[in-house]
Formats: structure tokens, C-alpha cells, sequence
């Protein structure tokens, strides 16, 4: 069975792309393979011209470390790092010193909504405040892509618009191309552009 | 500079995720941490039973190191030396016990008497009369002798040398049996100067400190003496016991090495649990871009500091459960009143040796090494999104 068939898209930097359809329709398949996490059998994935597939094992995680971030639908962050501490881990991976780190921590918590959640280990944290919380750590290292996997899936639609919102405020503030999938018709409203897929092809392109 | 500070951060990462996790760190080294204490007291106690089987022989009657042949012009006091308790001297005579028409092959030790009650165990063994005094003439014999040649206390037995140049008479003070047939039917006891042995060579029973050694002293002897005179350890006296000495520190180490493969494999088994009950934050992190060989690293540091922390902890309680026992010791005569190298006391004292103190722990920390190798692999060969499927 083939997850993804045919797919060919093009997204301009700085962009703003959503990926619509239903569960098994490719999208998380398709998202994976832009960010690296999985190798598509043919076709190539390129980032500001680099074909992310043909790269070492090594060199790939450089990469993802350096230029992607990554927003998953649930169980984001590491249950034993506080919400500072999540945010804080690809300005370590990156090689951030503790100065920028902690100025960038600080600057996060503040444009998410959160300053004083930073202590706060994820468990004692709401549902929508973990994902921006997310949201904020997959950004932290000023990544030129972002991956968000249905995001507000498990999020009242109140508090998923407020998350869609953020996450458009900062890609475009950092001039980050994002692209998310959902199903979700209230946030798709917000995005530039959609690309239904079904059965792993693309079927529509909105503007 | 960077692979430092990297290295330095995983670390920190393991730690908290130790520190954060508190009940399950306390419960994957409760496992180790009991292990590393049961080792080391049973690592203490082998080194007690040892010391105990050295101590039984030794002070029974032996020595530490036994010297042949010293000329009589040598005194005692010149094999004096740093380690040495006592030095006694002892004259041998072979000949024969006569009573009657009965004959008994023996050889008769002239001992100081006073010297010899407080350093050998030989007295205690008395079970009939008493120990020679200083007074000459008298006679200790075992009690198989007496049986063989039906003599009893306060008989007069005629004891003569092997040239058969004199025949002197010696009354039966006391009878003992300590067990070992070479003590009980080969050597009897009189005091010094009950037998007209002038200008014989003497025989030097050497005591040592604890955890001196004899090689050390031969040696020294070696030099002052220059090689004149032939010292022998109870090692080389005793080969059996040497023999058993080893067989019990080789028995000691496989059982220690049983004993961490099992728990290692324990370990191994608990951490892919607690591993695969948060594999999706390994899948996490790879997405961020953490390599398989740091995610290695990161699950081989996480066992490495819990292996540290139940180590200690298992060091400790090991440490004051032979501290505790140390003082009174274990009393094992009910299991050893039958043996030879017990002869003396079946109590045994645990001992803390660099052995004692230092294999279960290496062990330990060599297999919670192997035990990271099974929970690396799960999440170093496994791919982001896999995992991220999985959960």
C-alpha cells in the first residue's frame, strides 16, 4: 500500500501552507518525509535547494537540528524538563551559549503568553498551554521550517485558533516557512494556502 | 571544547531525567543496590572464612612460618622482626614410646610450656589432665597413643631416641585430640630439658600480625641469615589449605559473576520498560535532531549515574552489615566441629579487603554497562517516525 503517490508541491519561503484531509490520506506521511524523519522510496525533498534525502544519517540530524522544528499532535515535550528547560533544548543542541539561552527562553515565554510557566514541569501544565509551550521550543532555534502535525487536535477550538495564531505571528516575525496539517476547516480559513490529499495524492490546491 | 560541553550537557540531561523520575530510579537500583550489598558482605564473610581457616591452623599449632634446623648457639630473639608476635622454640626427638610390651613410633617436642599455652591452641585441646608445667618429665600425649598403648594419666611411660642411647621415663600429665590424625598420633609435648638432647638444632614456630605476610618475613630472614636456614610458610607446609584458600576466593568470584549477569539482565529488562514506557520522547528528541549515537549515550549515561548512586548506596549498606557483624562474628562451630581447618574455633569475623570492597562494585559497574547495550539498540536503530508511530 502506498501512503504517498504523485505528491509534488512547492512551498515559497516564508510561506504558509496547510495540508488538508482525512485520517490515512498521507498527510502525516508527507510531513515526515519534508522533515526528514522518513526517507521517501523515490522523488526528493529539497530545502532552500538541499536534497535533505541524499545526506548521511549525521548530516541529516545537523540539518533537522539547525532548520527544522517540529510540533506534534500530543506528548511534545520531555516529561523530565521543565517548560524552560523543553524550550531551551535546540538552543543546546545548536550550541547556544547559556546567555542566549536564557534571553531566548525568556523572550518565548513572553510571546506565547506564558512568562512565569517556566518552572512548571509538564504535567502541571493545560492542554493548550503544552503546545505552546511546543510551539515555542520548536521555534527556539529560529528553524527556516516549520512541521506541525495537527497541533490542535486535541484542543478546543478556541484555544487551537489561539495556537494557529501564534505560530503564524512567530513564523512570520523569524521569516519561517510553516507548514501544518489539520483537519480542522476554522484553520485552514487562517493559513495562505491548502493542499488537499487523499488516498496519498494530491487533490486540490487552494490559494 | 564543543564535544566537552556536549558530552557535559548529556549528562545533565541524564541526571535530571534520574532525579525527575525518582520512583523509578529508586526502583531499578534497588535491585543493584541490594546485589552490591549481599556481594559484599558474602565477599567479607569468604575473606572471614579464610582468615578463620589460616587462623584455626596456624595458631593450633604451627605458625604462620616454621624454621628447621636452627643451630642452638642461635637465640630466639634474633628472629625478631617487624610482624612477628612470637618466635617459639621447639626441640624434636624421634624415638619410640614404650609401656609395657607395647610400642608406639613418635616424635616427642620439648616446648616452654608457658609460652606455648598463650600462643597455640594446643592447651585447649587437653581433654583428660593437664598441660606439661615447667617442671620436667612430664608428658602430653594424644589420646589415640594413650588408647594404643593402654596407658593413663600419671603413668609412667619410657620414651627412647632412635640410636636407642637412652631410655628415659616421663609421667602422663595430660592426654588432648584435636582431630588431625599428624597431631594426634606422630607428636607428644614435654616441657624444655626433659630430654638429654644437648646441642640439638631447634625448631622456630613463627607468629605473625594479621594481614602480615609470611613471604615477607621469610624473606627478611633470607637476608639476615643469608639463606642459611630454611623458613616455610603454612602455605607451603599446608598446600591443601592454600588449595582451599583459593578454591574459595575462585567460588567467591563466580557466584559474584553469576550474580551480576543475572541482575544485569534484570537491569537490562527494567530499563527497556521504563525505556519503552517513554519511547516517544527518544522519537522526540531524534526529531529534533539528536543522533542514534547520542541517544546512545544518553541512555548509557542515565545507567552509568543510577549504577553510581545503588553502588554507593549498596556499599554502605554492605559496609555496616559487616561492621555489624564484624564485632561478634558468625558462629559456625555446629557446621564445622568436624573439620580440620576448624580445629579451634568455628567463629568466623567478616573481613573488608580491597576484594571485598572493590569486585562487586566493578562488577557492577561492568555489567550495567552491558546492560545498556540492549535499551541503546531499541532506540539507536529505530527511526523517528517509527517510533513516533508506535505511541
Amino acid at each position: 500500500m502506498q501512503a504517498l503517490s504523485g505528491v509534488s508541491l512547492r512551498v515559497e519561503k516564508g510561506g504558509n501552507l496547510t495540508l488538508v484531509g482525512k485520517s490515512g490520506s498521507g498527510k502525516t506521511t508527507l510531513m515526515n518525509c519534508i522533515g526528514g524523519i522518513e526517507r521517501p522510496d523515490t522523488g526528493s525533498v529539497l530545502i532552500d535547494g538541499s536534497p535533505i534525502q541524499s545526506l548521511t544519517e549525521r548530516a541529516l540530524c545537523m540539518f533537522q537540528r539547525r532548520h527544522i522544528g517540529f510540533v506534534f499532535q500530543r506528548g511534545n515535550l520531555l516529561s523530565f524538563l521543565t517548560a524552560a528547560e523543553n524550550i531551551a533544548l535546540p538552543l543546546h543542541l545548536n550550541d547556544a551559549d547559556s546567555k542566549t539561552i536564557n534571553r531566548r527562553v525568556a523572550e518565548l515565554l513572553n510571546l506565547i503568553g506564558l512568562p512565569d510557566i517556566g518552572p512548571a514541569m509538564p504535567h502541571e501544565l493545560s492542554g493548550g498551554e503544552l503546545q505552546r509551550v511546543a510551539v515555542a521550543r520548536a521555534l527556539a532555534h529560529q528553524p527556516s521550517l516549520l512541521l506541525a502535525d495537527e497541533p490542535t487536535a486535541n484542543l478546543d477550538s478556541d484555544t487551537g485558533i489561539g495556537i494557529m495564531q501564534i505560530m503564524i505571528t512567530l513564523c512570520r516575525s523569524q521569516g519561517c516557512t510553516m507548514i501544518m496539517a489539520t483537519h480542522d476547516l476554522e484553520l485552514i480559513a487562517l493559513a495562505d494556502r491548502s493542499i488537499r490529499l487523499r488516498d496519498g495524492m494530491t487533490v486540490t490546491y487552494t490559494d | 571544547m564543543k564535544t566537552l560541553k556536549r558530552i557535559i550537557f548529556w549528562w545533565k540531561i541524564a541526571f535530571l531525567f534520574l532525579f525527575r523520575s525518582m520512583r523509578s530510579t529508586a526502583i531499578l537500583s534497588l535491585m543493584l543496590m541490594t546485589a552490591v550489598a549481599a556481594l559484599l558482605f558474602l565477599s567479607a564473610l569468604a575473606v572471614g572464612v579464610n582468615d578463620a581457616m589460616i587462623r584455626n591452623s596456624v595458631s593450633l599449632y604451627a605458625g604462620h612460618i616454621t624454621g628447621f634446623d636452627i643451630p642452638g648457639n642461635i637465640q630466639k630473639e634474633t628472629l625478631k622482626a617487624s610482624g612477628v608476635i612470637t618466635v617459639l622454640k621447639r626441640t624434636n626427638v624421634s624415638g619410640s614410646l614404650i609401656f609395657g610390651r607395647k610400642i608406639h613410633e613418635l616424635t616427642i617436642t620439648e616446648v616452654e610450656p608457658h609460652a606455648e599455652l598463650t600462643y597455640t591452641a594446643i592447651g585447649r585441646k587437653v581433654v583428660a589432665g593437664t598441660y606439661p608445667s615447667e617442671t620436667r618429665g612430664q608428658l602430653l600425649i594424644g589420646w589415640s597413643i594413650a588408647r594404643k598403648l593402654g596407658a593413663q594419666l600419671q603413668d609412667t611411660i619410657y620414651f627412647t631416641d632412635l640410636a636407642g642411647k637412652y631410655k628415659i621415663p616421663l609421667r602422663i600429665t595430660g592426654l588432648y585430640r584435636t582431630g588431625i590424625d599428624q597431631l594426634d598420633s606422630e607428636i607428644a609435648f614435654c616441657s624444655s630439658g626433659s630430654l638429654p638432647s644437648p646441642g640439638h638444632n631447634w625448631t622456630a614456630a613463627i607468629f605473625l600480625e594479621e594481614g602480615v605476610s609470611p613471604d615477607k618475613i621469610i624473606s627478611t630472614y633470607d637476608r639476615r641469615f643469608h639463606n642459611q636456614f630454611q623458613f616455610k610458610s603454612w602455605a607451603t607446609l599446608m598446600p591443601d589449605l592454600k588449595q582451599l584458600i583459593d578454591l574459595n576466593y575462585v567460588s567467591m568470584s563466580i557466584v559474584i559473576l553469576l550474580v551480576f549477569l543475572v541482575v544485569s539482565l534484570g537491569i537490562a529488562c527494567a530499563f527497556v520498560i521504563v525505556i519503552l514506557k517513554t519511547i516517544r520522547e527518544y522519537g522526540i528528541l531524534k526529531a529534533m535532531g539528536v543522533t542514534s549515537r547520542e541517544n546512545a549515550l544518553l541512555i548509557v549515561c542515565e545507567i552509568i549515574l543510577m549504577n553510581l548512586f545503588a553502588t554507593m548506596l549498596g556499599i554502605l549498606l554492605g559496609v555496616a552489615l559487616s561492621l555489624l557483624v564484624m564485632e561478634t562474628g558468625i558462629d559456625l562451630t555446629a557446621f564445622t566441629s568436624h573439620n580440620r581447618y576448624f580445629a579451634v574455633s568455628g567463629v568466623i569475623y567478616p573481613r573488608l579487603t580491597p576484594f571485598a570492597w572493590g569486585v562487586p562494585p566493578a562488577m557492577a559497574f561492568l555489567f550495567s554497562l552491558l546492560a545498556a547495550v540492549w535499551p541503546a539498540i531499541l532506540v539507536s536503530h529505530r527511526r523517528a517516525a517509527e517510533i513516533l508511530r508506535l505511541v
